[in-house]
């Protein structure tokens, strides 16, 4: 419905301009059949040259003729599309072309015969090319390059007057006026337009003045690749400048205002904090979001409940894997039936499926982007989010200091640190893992909106519980060393076995297939007798089997080095800059779970963490669990009872702060 | 898109040619010296002198573009410049044999300078809308004194 709106309103306003512009023309007896040219200038254009060299300008003099059809196709061509355009529905790209190659054609004879200047109408050429496709993708990819030309414009303009030297000339615009009215100033009639030029030249102090005030306004355009949130400003600076360039100048640029449209549309309401007198509220846009995940699916669960809450629409852009492992039980669509899932294929890159979704973000006017994970490609984000418009953008931080650290080791390093230069003044909002995470958030962006949000919430109900025996230990996560000690737990189990201990079955459930992965593995099947069985995995394990093997467990040990080196090298410590798998793990059931002394965890964890010093002390939980079932039960039903608080409801209010929303209207 | 932005880029850095559509928009970015004398050309119609107020902006612009262009075409023998470096361009690249062949296309046509006059009469005439009995086109040059625009020299150019 937005494409064949702004589809529609392009086409019109651009076609007024077109029509007005050839008006003006054949007003001013400029069109060519008018002039009938008898000689052409060199203007050092390179297409102005490949132009003249092909002859065209000589024959089209040697043969007037051609002067009329010419200025028939200016309005005939046109008008074909228009007709074409409106009865069909869609546009004819031949016709297209035609239009856009003949424009170019005229602008160039004109300019050859009777030196119009090309500056105001590279846009008409630049958005002809949205004749040119029926893709709604790249409708609106033409209009953005447009946007972004047209803030070229200015920006350059104001850049060209600060690298040359000019605001720093107080005579400037004294002289400029001198010059460029030289032929009115020096005429008989003394009007108040010569007397006012008259006066602005003889005051340099209060020209120079209206020559910074321009060049400032100008600059003023650079705002709008960063944000277009002040699109509408911009708009309204333009018509400015155009009245002032009329008034001062005698240039009449009215022409340019065609580019206001690329700044109108999609543009999107003008902030509440703006105090401009023009600002008209438009109709809200629907609550639609997108969620853009890659691997860390198990933290996508609390986010889609959350979002099914508050959203009209939602949908997930992401990889394959996390798709076919977001849910242990039943398909995503039935889990959350009012999100639409796009999965990246494994033949599609990632720049490009990020480029997908943005194309699909504007299309559909989604009010509202939060990145998942954002691990790669983060200089990709920063130019995508710049052109993204009003939406509004949250993240999920996965490690805090790697958020906040500039490195530049490599040209990654280089790319990402830029990128997180721009990323920490473009997102505003943030989602973390743990309470812990987000005051150390806080204390280094204290401006931004820094959220706890578990990684799902806890269902309440289990699908099967624990056989009575043997006793399970399962340990989940990949099989590294640098997360996780692992030495610990071949001394605990060394002393386990040294004593009168019943069987118990260990499962390692992560991927082992690294060489370090592999000889852990070596080191416990080393310690396997009768009274231990030991179970490992090679290989991703699919999200069905990971919960099935933690629902079947009596016990979670989580082995963890609490600090740990990050994904880009960067020191991180579990509980308070980073959090472990083991939360969202420990919320999908209601088993006890053996972590180190030292790591921090938040009050309703703590129902289901069994903190231990040493091998010793972690033997000694695990002997008193598997000998005291009602003690071990009652930990059980505590843990029911805690995790009880990780509801939907306990993070509405945290949700709508990360969002920035009103409460659902079915909240109280 | 970001090909288009570079080439832009560089076309803007290069400043000293354009290739539509990349052009610059640095006009009036120049640090102006103060001018010794300001060149007008003076349109004088069946005796009457012409004056920017009583014409549109367009229209007065249509009054004096050509006499600019004109008078550049003249004064530049032809764009003779430009041409030169075209030359020495093709030439360095290794096709000056293509310049021999485009040559031709490149000049205007040796009786411009005799038929400019009556074209510009003609084309006037049809521009302010009234016949043109008499025809004249100084070039003016003045110097401006903080009070007057002082005359320095009065060139007649165009007289039918």
């Amino acid at each position: 419905m937005s494409y064949t709106r702004d589809k529609k309103i392009t086409l019109i306003v651009y076609f007024l301009f077109y029509y007005a512009l050839f008006a003006s023309f054949y007003l001013d007896d400029r069109l060519l059949s008018q002039y009938q040219p008898i000689f052409f200038t060199h203007n050092r254009d390179l297409t102005e040259l490949i132009l003249i060299a092909t002859g065209l300008p000589r024959w089209m003099m040697a043969h007037p003729w051609t002067f009329t059809a010419a200025d028939t196709l200016a309005f005939g061509l046109p008008a074909a599309l228009l007709a074409y355009a409106l009865r069909k529905g869609r546009f004819s790209p031949v016709l297209g072309i035609a239009f856009g190659l003949f424009l170019s054609g005229y602008l160039l004879l004109a300019d050859l015969f009777w030196q119009v200047h090309h500056e105001p109408f590279v846009l008409y050429l630049l958005l002809a090319l949205a004749w040119m496709t029926n893709r709604e993708e790249r409708f609106y990819q033409v209009l953005k390059g447009c946007r972004y030309y047209f803030l070229y414009i200015f920006t350059s303009a104001a850049l060209w007057k600060i690298a040359r030297g000019a605001v720093f000339n107080g005579q400037e615009m004294s002289r400029i006026l001198l010059f460029h009215h030289s032929d009115l100033l020096s005429g008989p009639c003394d009007s108040f337009a010569r007397r006012t030029y008259r006066y602005l030249v003889d005051h340099p102090g209060l020209s120079y003045g209206l020559y910074l005030g321009g060049a400032a306004l100008e600059g003023c355009f650079v705002v709008g690749f960063f944000t277009r949130r002040w699109d509408r400003v911009l708009i309204g600076l333009t018509v400015v400048f155009v009245v002032a360039d009329l008034l001062l100048m005698r240039i009449p640029y009215w022409t340019i205002l065609l580019g206001t449209i690329t700044l109108w549309l999609g543009s999107g309401p003008v902030l509440s904090g703006s105090s401009l007198p023009f600002r008209r509220p438009l109709p809200p846009r629907e609550k639609k979001i997108i969620i853009y995940e890659t691997t860390h699916h198990e933290n996508l669960p609390a986010l889609l409940d959350l979002s099914e809450a508050h959203f009209s629409e939602v949908a997930v852009f992401l990889k394959e894997l996390s798709y076919h492992n977001l849910s242990g039980y039943g398909s995503p669509e039935r889990r959350w039936p009012r999100t639409d899932f796009f999965v990246q294929p494994e033949d599609c890159s990632n720049r490009r499926f990020i480029s997908q979704l943005f194309a699909f973000l504007k299309r559909h006017r989604y009010s509202h982007l939060h990145l998942s994970t954002l691990d790669n490609n983060l200089l990709v984000f920063v130019f995508r989010l710049t052109g993204a418009g009003t939406v509004h953008l949250s993240l999920t931080v996965h490690e805090v200091n790697e958020y906040f650290t500039f490195s530049f080791r490599s040209l990654r390093d280089w790319s990402e640190s830029i990128a997180k230069f721009f990323l920490h003044r473009q997102i505003r909002h943030y989602t973390l893992f743990l309470p812990a995470m987000v005051d150390r958030f806080r204390q280094k962006l204290p401006e931004a909106t820094a959220v706890f949000i578990p990684s799902r919430f806890y269902p309440g109900q289990h699908p099967s519980g624990p056989a009575q025996s043997p006793f399970i230990i399962v340990i989940p996560g990949s099989v590294e060393p640098n997360r996780r000690n692992y030495n610990e737990v071949i001394q605990t189990l060394t002393l386990f076995l040294s004593r009168n201990n019943p069987p118990v079955e260990l499962v390692i459930l992560g991927d082992s297939r690294t060489e370090a992965g592999a000889a852990i593995i070596a080191s416990l099947q080393a310690l396997e007798c009768g009274r231990l069985r030991l179970r490992h995995f090679k290989g991703y394990i699919p999200e069905t089997v990971y919960e099935q093997e933690l629902a079947g467990a009596h016990l979670i040990w989580s082995p963890l080095n609490l600090h740990k080196i990050g994904s880009r090298n960067n020191p991180e410590t579990y509980g308070l800059t980073t959090a472990s798998g083991l939360t969202a793990d420990l919320l999908l059931n209601d088993i006890p779970a053996l972590v180190p002394e030292g790591f921090v965890i938040p009050e309703p964890f703590r129902a289901a963490v069994l903190p231990y010093g040493s091998p010793e002390t972690a033997l000694e939980i695990i002997e008193r669990l598997i000998r005291d079932p009602a003690g071990y039960q009652a930990i059980r039903g505590n843990i029911r009872q805690a995790f009880a608080w990780f509801s939907k409801e306990n993070f509405m209010d945290a949700f709508m702060e990360l969002t920035n929303s009103d409460p659902p209207r079915n909240q109280p | 898109m970001i090909g288009f932005f570079i080439i832009q880029v560089l076309f803007d850095l290069g400043h000293s040619v354009t290739a539509l559509p990349f052009v610059h928009y640095g006009m009036f970015s120049e640090s102006f010296a103060s001018p010794d004398s300001l060149a007008v050309f003076e349109v004088t119609v069946n005796g009457r002198l012409l004056d920017a107020h009583d014409f549109s902006i367009d229209h007065w612009d249509m009054i004096q573009n050509p006499l600019g262009a004109f008078d550049r075409q003249t004064r530049s023998r032809d764009f003779a410049f430009d041409k030169e470096r075209l030359q020495s361009g093709l030439h360095f690249i290794g096709a000056g044999s293509l310049y021999s062949l485009l040559a031709p296309n490149l000049d205007n046509t040796p009786a411009v300078a005799e038929r400019f006059p009556g074209w510009y009469k003609t084309y006037l005439s049809r521009l302010i809308r009234q016949p043109i009995h008499a025809l004249r086109v100084d070039k003016a040059w003045y110097r401006y004194d903080r009070v007057h625009f002082i005359l320095l020299k009065k060139d007649p150019w165009i007289n039918l």
